[in-house]
């Protein structure tokens, strides 16, 4: 009952409450005013501003903005910081909260309710999909059905990125928090509204132009579009907001000593990343943004029977579409450099390069998006350039995919759940990395393109270097976060079933692909002779649902166990581990000082951090 | 284990697996039957692809593998370290020089052989592609400009498709012909290439274009030269404007307009209402309201398709501009034949025909 | 899942700033800020180029190059008003800050009221002609031109409301010489809004024929 309460005085409750009286107001505002000049009726306007004046609205009744109004008429309120006064301590987590631990959890605990939603959408699809013909599901219900689940999964792994950045990277350098609370809370509370906005937009009409949008199909569709568009588009906020914070925490915050060369593996995916989203955000924001207006306002930007380009939209659309994959997996990139190193005791090989290589990919990145326009009528002056610098992705991939190699060889490898999931995130994103450079000459794209090849080789990729890395990330911080260790048991039966169920997945879209299966069809023809594959990718998926449900129940039902004796479980020597779990709200006693390399297992050199360097000088 | 044992043991499982895994790739990605040269040039290459990522899968996960079975850790040296080994220059930068020149030559290689498959030949046809959600139709230049729903291409006789398209954008594929090309609103795009094995197959439309997108399909017929001769000679012959009737011109603009990708003619659902037994049927609108399909209502439909919209069905799904387009054609048969004809009367003259009870039987 | 409490904050924490350290944070994190909106206003320009290429619309030269004067006048006083708060001159803050909002908002009012003339006026004043004829239906000039000039304009008027604020925290007296961050960033911010505006005016008014 009073658990009840605390849910509807909340921050999402109060935030819904605002959006939805925003959202109206918006809405009224400019239908009102569109009626009084006597315009025909047309609700894109009306949805456009009603959807940015939304978000507003939720985060004012959130109380996201509260601090900075009071600033600009000229008061200074304290930072918040601590635990709810007068309430249980867990409403901090449904509350706007300042405390970077306490926003990553929010963020991990929204993707992962997201991540649920959209595959369960890939669910419903995949049994429409086992047979030839219509089963249950109508053209239209289809083509929502595999929009929603691509956008959704974009959404959830952008938040499962943000999750991981804002709870590690603070304390991984040393800082207490990042230099910026107030603006870390901004950015995970914006990705609300936007995720609201992409739901709704599933019931009022839906949309089928999947995840990327394409006018002049976008420019004509149902309302759904509009809202769809609308959402993307607002998302963008909240990624820019949180990687101003990281950078800046990376920049100013770390721990007296630590070079940048002496940071942990991961600060240096999630700062690439952070750099990628920082900048390229910001063009699939105005091609989103100009393909909102054209609907409103009658503006032609694509269109061409007024003179517009659709093809602009496509150039402005992959400059961030592109490089965003490497946002998905260079933290989990980071993961994997991270914990190979704790499970096989032995040194990172070659961490300048694996530091270098993130900063590589993440440049190189912004040189190759044109190689998803291979065949869209781009004259061969262009495309063929773009072939080029897609190639040359591959080599700072492969310069981390050797060094894990060289890690791993003569170690003493032992495999708990998180270091079985790195290695099977090696082996899954391998197989989705390689099968990139097939896609890259543009010979071998032709047949490929737009066929179940790609499905295959992307969500390769990304569960090679998003899904698999989380998933150990999970695991190997569970008892940083809450204290308890989970259980190894199911752990490992989340792997085991996971493993094959992905790989006959992402193998049965690969050769579905090559065979002749286009993508986004609600249907297909049996002439292909595809249905057994179709078969065995739905009943694959069925396998990776069991085995999330079984992680999901894993990570509830463990945080009941006792609390934990052991504070190091992994013998780990990164900093998180030599304070209290879970984490103190400053996270450190002290200021800690760093005197060696992080990941100097079996060197016989001083530990990593100093935590007490005061009481122990110059020792 | 001295370490040169473990670098022979390792070589030889890589070479083993290589060779497994190419054949393994080849059996589980198995390609429809080549139909044109650009498909064996394509396919040629793509082999050559999965060779090298069935080498570099090797490469990486028999290492890991390998590590994993022999260096794993054993029960009784709880306490122990791995080797302390700190990175090494020399072999980081073998691994970053060696990709290099490998993705070099493979992208000089690529150069090569698309600039082949998209050369020009001599003797090309050329026919225009016109598409519609969610329809295709093809003229042939060749033969007075004459118009069909079915592609039908002489084998060996390299193709330039001159591709437009009406709405949004569309793609071109037949998949045993494996080339692709886009076709933009606005522009024109051009696709080549020689058919060589006579057959019948399919072009599937393979980029996003709304509802239908699943169904937008037409027949491709590769000929001999006998039949191609046949097919010329029917295309031509086919009747002027003025000697068919009503009801057949109304056939006719129903294909060449692209009605039939929405509306089906023997009751089968899809994006709009099945044209069988609609004249005369009682239908119920969106708005609750039920009216009565005549004459007037055919014609306010289909020059305003979005002022009424029938239960059941999406507003702005069918174009709105067929008023224009129809005049344009109206005009063009009168110039050729000196002709005055009303389309949409044809059309509702043809739709009437199309009842229950006269196909039963 | 919980977070330890706060016990001796003076004692017990991880790396924090200073309040130096944190001006200098916050500096970076608006530049940080800057480079981000550099690649907004980077694809407004490639639209431009893209849909315009070398021809461009007929506008009002006049109003343009006024309403550019004044844009670059107000960044002037904004100059002016920060130097002022640095030498914890607060008087000659206040007033400064306020005439720069003064000629932000005759800018803002130059780009909606007069060049996009969103009341449907014509008047002329010296034989020329002061209102815009350009529509956003018009094609992609009228496209184009709204949606830079309007998302620049919602820039301006972000900058407006920030320099109202700053001027009202100055008459709270919450600036000196030493602690003025507020009045920096605002700066910073109303100098960045109108560097972009010296390359959209270019872009839109001088580049190409017009046509
Ligand atoms: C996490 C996501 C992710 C990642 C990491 C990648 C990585 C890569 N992708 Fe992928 N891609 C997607 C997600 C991703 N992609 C998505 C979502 C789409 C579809 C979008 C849509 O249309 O909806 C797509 C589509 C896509 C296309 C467009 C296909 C088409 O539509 O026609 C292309 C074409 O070039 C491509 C190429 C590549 C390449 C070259 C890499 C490289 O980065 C891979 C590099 C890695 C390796 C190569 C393996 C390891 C390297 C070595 C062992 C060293 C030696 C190797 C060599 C010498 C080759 N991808
Ligand atoms: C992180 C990204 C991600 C992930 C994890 C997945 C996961 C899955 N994807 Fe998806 N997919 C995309 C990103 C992703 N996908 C994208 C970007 C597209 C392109 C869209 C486009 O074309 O525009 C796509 C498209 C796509 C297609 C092509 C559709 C088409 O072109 O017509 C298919 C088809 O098989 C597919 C299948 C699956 C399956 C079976 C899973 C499975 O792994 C899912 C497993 C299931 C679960 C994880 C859910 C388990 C939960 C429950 C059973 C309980 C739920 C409970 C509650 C809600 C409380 N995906
Ligand atoms: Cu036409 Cu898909
Ligand atoms: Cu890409």
């Amino acid at each position: 009952m009073k658990t009840l309460k605390y849910w509807l005085i909340s921050g999402y409750t109060k935030g819904l409450i605002g959006m939805a009286i925003f959202y109206a107001l918006g809405f009224y505002l400019i239908q009102a005013m569109r009626n009084a000049s006597g315009a025909e009726y047309d609700p894109n306007p009306g949805v456009m501003i009603g959807a940015i004046f939304s978000v507003i609205g939720f985060l004012l009744f959130a109380g996201v903005l509260t601090d900075w109004l009071k600033w600009i008429v000229g008061k200074r309120p304290p930072l918040k910081h601590g635990p709810p006064q007068g309430r249980p301590e867990w409403t901090r987590y449904i509350n706007v909260d300042n405390n970077h631990k306490v926003i990553g959890i929010q963020y991990g605990i929204t993707g992962l309710f997201v991540f649920l939603v959209g595959g369960l959408f890939a669910l419903t699809f995949r049994l429409e999909l086992s047979q030839p013909g219509m089963q249950f599901l109508t053209y239209k219900g289809y083509n929502t059905l595999f929009s929603a689940h691509g956008i959704v999964m974009i959404v959830s792994i952008l938040l499962g990125v943000g999750a991981m950045s804002n709870y590690l990277v603070p304390l991984m350098v040393g800082a207490s928090d990042m230099p910026f609370p107030r603006l870390n809370a901004f950015s995970y509370w914006v990705s609300i509204p936007p995720i609201v906005l992409v739901l709704a937009a599933m019931v009022v009409g839906g949309w089928d132009t999947g995840w990327v949008g394409y006018p002049t199909l976008s420019l004509r569709g149902a309302i759904g579009t509009q809202l769809f568009l609308l959402g993307f588009y607002l998302f963008g906020f909240s990624s820019i907001a949180s990687s101003i914070n990281i950078i800046a925490t990376v920049a100013f915050m770390r721990a007296p000593g630590m070079s940048l060369f002496r940071m942990p593996i991961f600060v240096w995916g999630a700062l690439s990343a952070a750099l990628i989203q920082l900048t390229a955000t910001q063009t699939v924001g105005i091609s989103l943004l100009l393909s909102v207006m054209e609907r409103s306002f009658g503006m032609t930007f694509f269109d061409p029977a007024a003179g517009g380009q659709p093809i602009l939209y496509q150039h402005l659309f992959w400059f961030y579409s592109h490089p965003v994959v490497y946002v998905f997996v260079l933290p989990g990139l980071g993961v994997i450099s991270e914990l190979l190193p704790v499970f096989a005791r032995k040194t990172l090989f070659g961490y300048k390069w694996i530091a270098l290589s993130s900063l590589g990919i993440a440049l190189v990145g912004f040189l190759v998006w044109a190689h998803h326009m291979f065949v869209s009528g781009m004259a061969d002056s262009l495309r063929i350039p773009f072939m080029v610098t897609t190639l040359f992705v591959a080599i700072p991939t492969g310069v981390k995919f050797f060094s894990w190699v060289a890690t791993l060889w003569e170690g003493k490898i032992s495999f708990e759940t998180p270091m079985l999931f790195v290695l099977g995130a090696i082996s899954v994103f391998l197989i989705g990395g390689i099968t990139g450079p097939i896609l890259g000459t543009i010979p071998s794209d032709m047949p490929l393109h737009d066929s179940y090849w790609i499905v295959g080789h992307f969500h390769a990729t990304m569960f090679g270097g998003f899904v698999f890395p989380y998933f150990a990330a999970i695991y190997y911080w569970y008892p940083k976060v809450t204290g308890r260790m989970y259980n190894e048991k199911l752990g490992k039966l989340h792997f085991w079933l996971m493993v094959p169920g992905f790989w006959v997945m992402s193998f049965g879209q690969m050769s579905a692909g090559i065979a002749g299966m286009r993508r986004r069809i609600a249907d297909y023809d049996p002439a292909l002779g595809v249905t057994g594959t179709q078969i065995l990718i739905t009943i694959a998926a069925f396998v990776i649902a069991w085995s999330v449900i079984i992680f999901v129940y894993n990570l509830i039902a463990s945080a009941r166990r006792a609390p934990m004796t052991n504070p190091n479980p992994w013998r780990s020597r990164a900093p998180e581990w030599q304070t209290a779990s879970p984490v103190p709200e400053l996270n450190y006693d002290e200021t800690f000082e760093v005197v060696g390399g992080p990941y100097d297992y079996g060197k016989g050199t001083p530990a990593y951090v100093n935590m007490h360097p005061a009481a122990v000088p110059g020792d | 284990m001295r370490k040169s044992k473990h670098i022979i043991a390792v070589v030889i499982l890589i070479i083993i697996s290589t060779v497994v895994l190419d054949a393994l790739f080849l059996f589980m990605f198995q390609r429809p039957a080549q139909a044109s040269t650009q498909a064996t040039i394509i396919d040629n290459f793509t082999n050559i692809h999965f060779a090298v990522q069935a080498f570099l899968f090797s490469l990486i996960m028999v290492l890991v593998l390998y590590s994993v079975v022999v260096f794993r850790r054993k029960p009784g040296e709880e306490e122990e370290y791995g080797a302390h080994v700190e990175g090494n220059t020399a072999l980081e930068i073998t691994w970053t020089i060696l990709p290099v020149i490998a993705v070099v030559i493979f992208g000089v290689y690529a150069i090569f052989i698309l600039n082949e498959i998209l050369a020009p030949q001599p003797d090309e046809i050329v026919v225009e592609v016109n598409a519609r959600q969610w329809s295709w139709s093809f003229s042939y230049p060749e033969l007075d400009n004459k118009v069909s729903d079915e592609l039908v291409l002489l084998v060996n006789q390299p193709v330039v498709l001159e591709m437009q398209t009406e709405d949004v954008i569309h793609n071109f594929w037949v998949t045993e012909f494996r080339v692709k090309q886009d076709l933009l609103p606005g522009s024109m795009e051009v696709l080549r290439f020689t058919p060589t094995e006579v057959g019948d197959y399919r072009v599937r439309c393979a980029e996003i274009c709304g509802l239908q997108h699943a169904t937008m399909r037409a027949p491709v017929r590769v000929v001999d030269q006998a039949t191609w001769d046949a097919f010329q000679a029917e295309m031509l012959a086919q009747p002027k404007i003025g000697d068919l009737t009503a009801v057949e011109r109304g056939e006719l603009w129903s294909q060449q307009f692209g009605c039939l990708g929405c509306h089906s003619v023997d009751g089968a659902p899809g994006a709009g209402p099945t044209w069988l037994g609609v004249y005369g049927r009682e239908e119920t609108l969106a708005d609750g309201t039920t009216i009565t399909v005549d004459d007037v209502y055919l014609h306010d439909s289909i020059l305003d398709p979005n002022a009424v919209i029938v239960e059941g069905f999406n507003p702005n799904i069918m174009p709105a501009n067929f008023a224009d387009r129809f005049a344009e054609k109206e005009a063009e048969v009168m110039q050729a034949e000196g002709l005055e004809i009303g389309i949409v009367e044809d059309l509702i003259e043809y739709i009437k025909t199309l009842q229950e009870d006269t196909n039963a039987n | 899942m919980s977070v330890g409490t706060v016990e001796d904050h003076a004692e017990h924490h991880g790396v924090e700033l200073s309040p130096e350290q944190q001006v200098k944070a916050n500096r970076f994190g608006l530049w940080l800020f800057f480079i981000s909106e550099i690649f907004l206003f980077t694809a407004l320009l490639v639209a431009r180029f893209f849909l315009w290429g070398n021809t461009r619309p007929e506008l009002n030269q006049v109003v343009g190059l006024i309403a550019t004067s004044v844009l670059l006048i107000s960044s002037f006083f904004v100059y002016r008003g920060e130097t002022a708060i640095e030498h914890g001159d607060k008087k000659r803050f206040m007033s400064n800050f306020l005439w720069a909002a003064l000629f932000g908002t005759l800018f803002f009012i130059g780009v909606v009221v007069l060049e996009w003339n969103i009341f449907g006026l014509s008047g002329e004043i010296a034989g020329i002609e002061i209102f815009g004829t350009l529509k956003p239906t018009d094609g992609v000039f009228g496209g184009v031109f709204f949606a830079m000039t309007g998302i620049h304009a919602l820039h301006v008027l972000s900058g407006i409301l920030l320099l109202l604020a700053a001027w009202y925290n100055g008459r709270k007296n919450n600036y000196s010489a030493t602690d003025n961050w507020g009045v920096e960033g605002t700066a910073l911010y109303w100098h960045y809004v109108d560097v972009v505006w010296v390359f959209f005016y270019p872009a839109l008014y001088l580049i190409g024929t017009a046509v």
